[in-house]
């Protein structure tokens, strides 16, 4: 029910933060010396150009999907976590612990390592809102502080308890053949996980729009004081919805596993998590435009290596044009949440 | 006051035309305010008002039309722009600190506000956090930061709406100095008895047009009421006989604070409206968080039944009531998604709301262009009505209404105590916290006086005392 404003401010934000990306790259390539035209060229080939690259793009935007979803959905409700990173990984690991220890069914197994994974990011997600519901911890260093909690954890068992064999790396035992997710594009690793972030962010899209609930987690993100008039409890709501955040970036991390690494790995993640803040934030916290934002930034990601190639310019340097996007954004999206509880 | 140099203009309004989707909020008007005059500007709900004031003071750009002024031109606006995390201080002089060296001089700063405060004669404490104030010390937070900066122009939009009466004389008081050193003073009033006692000029609007301009002293209270609403007023509801039943009882309620509850017994009956005059400060909102569940207290506060229906119109609408991004109805629903009729297992029924939505628009007469509009395009007098409305769509059994009426315009105001009578006509028990004597002596069947945490004295309505009221609610014994 958003009126038709706040729709053009959804599509005006993406394609602003959009814009000022283009004309950071170009800059950036003229200050490398090299020409724009030939840089977007091999960006767009590199990222577009053939059902190879199509769908690494398409792997990319999914492993950015899940989790960006997960950060709208906690930042509707005013709770900035920047957890998804840590969520990721426990829900990594689950997946990868279950599916070499489970011998079952493979559609079944597939459905407990997924689920596995939502749950193990949910419970991660929920230790955040858990602390902020009754310590009043602040949301931002709690899941912070998860992220690093993760990083040990998971990189502790692989290295020890879970650790698929003596000789082996820091990684758990590979997947059974049956338990892979089904590949959708042939040829490519893209497997059925894009079509499962995609009715995640279905889902989600109904939940904040029509449901209930999702009024409710709205109501605390946009008017604390008259949700709590209206008999919103606030702890309760904190914790469903780093819950809920959490284990959608959970699931993200089992996808990973099943879909793509097929065994957790300490190398699962190379800052999903964090990149998936800037995708949630050019998506407007709108799950319809976060679909888009992901999908751009998995070109941004895939065309980048090709970038690199041809116009000189260091792959990182897309990292740094994001991050002054996200930083953009999210001084904007503050600002305005603060101007309006002032008021 | 028609010297020469009072006769100056100061603020030049020409043409000024502005529309937003759907509606035409401002329609060619021309207003001057001279130098040294109080210009006071009324009108309905949604005629256009606040629009017009935000156009003088360069916030909102007009469609069509020129704005002139000559020197600075300061607003206060009917919902406040403050900084709630910063401290009172912190908000008037924002940007204006007084500096030793790089660092800001808060005893400096501090003594500055706070003189500037006894000087205008209203009192607060410079140091309190702005999120933590009732509605009332935010305004004048706002008012002070505007005086601060010593504004050629000041705009006041509902200034008052807030303020209990003995501040509004003081508040009055100030504006008048103001204006005697030559501010050119605009001033946006719903309670025309203000007109009538400080203002040289009026200005009517009505539905974005000036459909009257005169000098006070050739009109009177009642002809202004009628170019505004463009007829007669309506009159308030009659009160009928009823059957009292018992609903709410309160039972030596204390709360913690300096404006807390220091042992309040009261009951409301189904039938009846029980008044609380006072004051500001004096309890009042302890009183009604209490009742709300919102805060810890001692004592009791029990209703009848465990199931009793409670609806309750809080005293800040934007802050406690709605969500202002939210269209009017996903208003109506939001607070009563607990209610049956709201949703449809997990799905907010919004084709229930929309028709409550209808029926409150319809009978509170509120003025949008259309229901699915963000409530923050909607006039504040109107915001205030789907609020009341809202809290009366379910026909509760117990009604909590906290100046229920607050920037409502005197026509729908009537409106408004018409249904506030006519749910307790039906059997609603309503407790009716205002800061206006005039409300309560109209609707009240008891009043009590609320003064410095206790019931300092119990009347009938019908044969209450104003004089003997208003000593009480000062203190008197
Ligand atoms: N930002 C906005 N977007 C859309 N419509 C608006 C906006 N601001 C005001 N309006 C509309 O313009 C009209 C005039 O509103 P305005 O706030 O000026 O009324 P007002 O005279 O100040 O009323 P009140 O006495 O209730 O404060 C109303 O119909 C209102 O709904
Ligand atoms: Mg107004």
């Amino acid at each position: 029910m958003k009126s038709l404003m706040d729709r053009a401010r959804g599509a005006r934000g993406a394609l602003g933060a959009l814009a000022i990306a283009l004309v950071l790259i170009t800059a950036a390539m003229l200050v490398a010396g090299a020409s724009p035209i030939d840089g977007f060229a091999a960006l767009f080939a590199g990222a577009l150009g053939g059902t190879h690259q199509l769908g690494e793009t398409l792997v990319q935007a999914t492993a950015l999907l899940f989790p960006a979803l997960g950060i709208a959905l906690a930042f509707r409700a005013g709770l900035f976590n920047i957890g998804a990173e840590g969520q990721l990984l426990v829900g990594g690991l689950a997946a990868g612990a279950l599916g070499a220890n489970v011998h079952l069914a493979p559609a079944l197994a597939a459905v407990i390592m997924l689920g596995g994974g939502a749950l193990a990011g949910g419970v991660w997600g929920g230790i955040a809102g858990w602390l902020k519901a009754r310590f009043g911890a602040n949301e931002i260093i709690a899941t912070l502080m998860l992220n690093f909690i993760a990083a040990s954890l998971t990189g502790y068992l692989v290295a020890g308890p879970l650790k698929s064999s003596p000789a082996g790396g820091p990684e758990t035992a590979p997947l059974a053949h049956a338990y892979w997710l089904p590949v959708l594009l042939p040829y490519t690793r893209l497997s059925i996980a894009l079509l499962i972030a995609l009715a995640i962010a279905a889902l989600l899209h109904v939940v904040l729009t029509r449901t209930v609930f999702g009024y409710e987690l709205r109501a605390i993100g946009e008017a604390p004081e008259a949700a709590r008039r209206a008999g919103i409890s606030l702890q309760r709501m904190a914790l469903l919805a780093l819950a809920s955040s959490g284990a959608i970036a959970g699931l993200g991390g089992a996808s990973i596993v099943a879909g793509e690494l097929h065994r957790f790995n300490t190398q699962l993640s190379p800052g999903y998590g964090y990149t998936a803040i800037a995708v949630a934030l050019v998506g407007d916290l709108d799950a319809r435009w976060i679909c888009v934002a992901a999908f751009a930034f998995g070109i941004l990601e895939t065309g980048g290596l090709a970038m690199q190639a041809v116009a000189n310019i260091p792959k990182d340097a897309i990292h740094v044009i994001e991050g002054v996007i996200v930083v953009l954004l999210a001084a904007r999206r503050y600002v305005a949440a603060r101007a309006a509880i002032a008021s | 006051m028609e010297t020469g140099r009072a006769m100056s203009v100061a603020l030049a309004l020409r043409g000024i035309r502005k529309t937003f989707p759907g509606v035409v909020a401002v329609d060619g008007v021309d207003l001057d305010v001279r130098r040294g005059e109080i210009h006071a500007l009324v009108g309905e709900n949604g005629a256009g008002k606040s629009t017009l004031a935000r156009i003088a003071f360069g916030e909102l750009h007009a469609d069509a039309g020129s704005v002139e002024a000559h020197g600075t031109v300061g607003l206060v606006h009917q919902h406040f722009e403050l900084v709630g995390r910063l401290r009172v201080w912190q908000n008037v002089l924002l940007g204006r600190e007084p500096r030793t060296g790089w660092r800001i001089d808060t005893r400096a700063a501090r003594a500055r506000v706070t003189h500037l405060a006894q000087r205008n004669g209203l009192s607060i404490d410079p140091d309190a956090l702005v999120e933590d104030l009732p509605v009332g010390m935010r305004q004048r937070v706002e008012l002070l930061r505007e005086l601060e900066r010593d504004p050629a122009v000041l705009l006041l939009d509902e200034p008052t709406a807030a303020l209990a009466p003995g501040e509004i004389d003081a508040f009055f008081a100030t504006i008048e100095q103001l204006a005697h050193n030559g501010t050119a003073v605009l001033v946006v009033t719903h309670k025309l008895n203000e007109v009538m006692e400080h203002a040289q000029r009026v200005t009517v609007m009505r539905h974005g047009k000036i459909v009257e301009q005169t000098q006070i002293a050739r009109t009177s209270a009642r002809e202004i009421a009628q170019a505004m609403v463009g007829g007669e007023l309506p009159a308030i509801a009659q009160r009928a006989a009823t059957v009292l039943a018992p609903c709410l009882s309160i039972r030596d309620l204390r709360t913690a604070g300096a404006a807390g509850l220091r042992g309040v017994d009261l009951d409301v009956r189904r039938g009846e409206i029980v008044g609380i005059a006072g004051v500001e400060g004096n309890g009042q909102s302890a009183l009604a968080d209490a009742i709300a569940g919102m805060i810890t207290h001692a004592g009791t506060v029990a209703f009848a039944s465990p199931h009793t229906t409670v609806g309750i119109v809080p005293q800040d609408r934007a802050r406690e009531a709605l969500v202002l991004g939210w269209s009017l109805v996903e208003n109506v629903a939001f607070s009563r998604f607990q209610n049956a009729r709201m949703h449809a297992g997990p799905f907010v029924n919004f084709a229930n709301a929309r028709t409550d939505a209808q029926t409150i628009a319809q009978r509170f007469d509120v003025r949008a262009a259309t229901l699915d509009v963000p409530v923050a395009t909607l006039s504040g007098g109107n915001q205030q009505k789907i609020v009341v409305g809202r809290a009366l769509v379910d026909h509760p059994e117990f009604l909590l209404a906290y100046n229920p009426t607050r920037g409502i315009d005197v026509g729908a105001a009537a409106l408004v105590q018409s249904r506030l009578v006519q749910a307790r006509n039906d059997g609603a028990a309503i407790l009716l916290i205002s800061f206006e004597l005039d409300e309560i002596l109209a609707l009240a069947d008891r009043v009590l006086v609320l003064f410095n945490g206790s019931i300092a004295g119990a009347f009938d309505g019908a044969s209450a005392d104003r004089g003997e009221l208003g000593r009480l609610m000062a203190g008197g014994a």
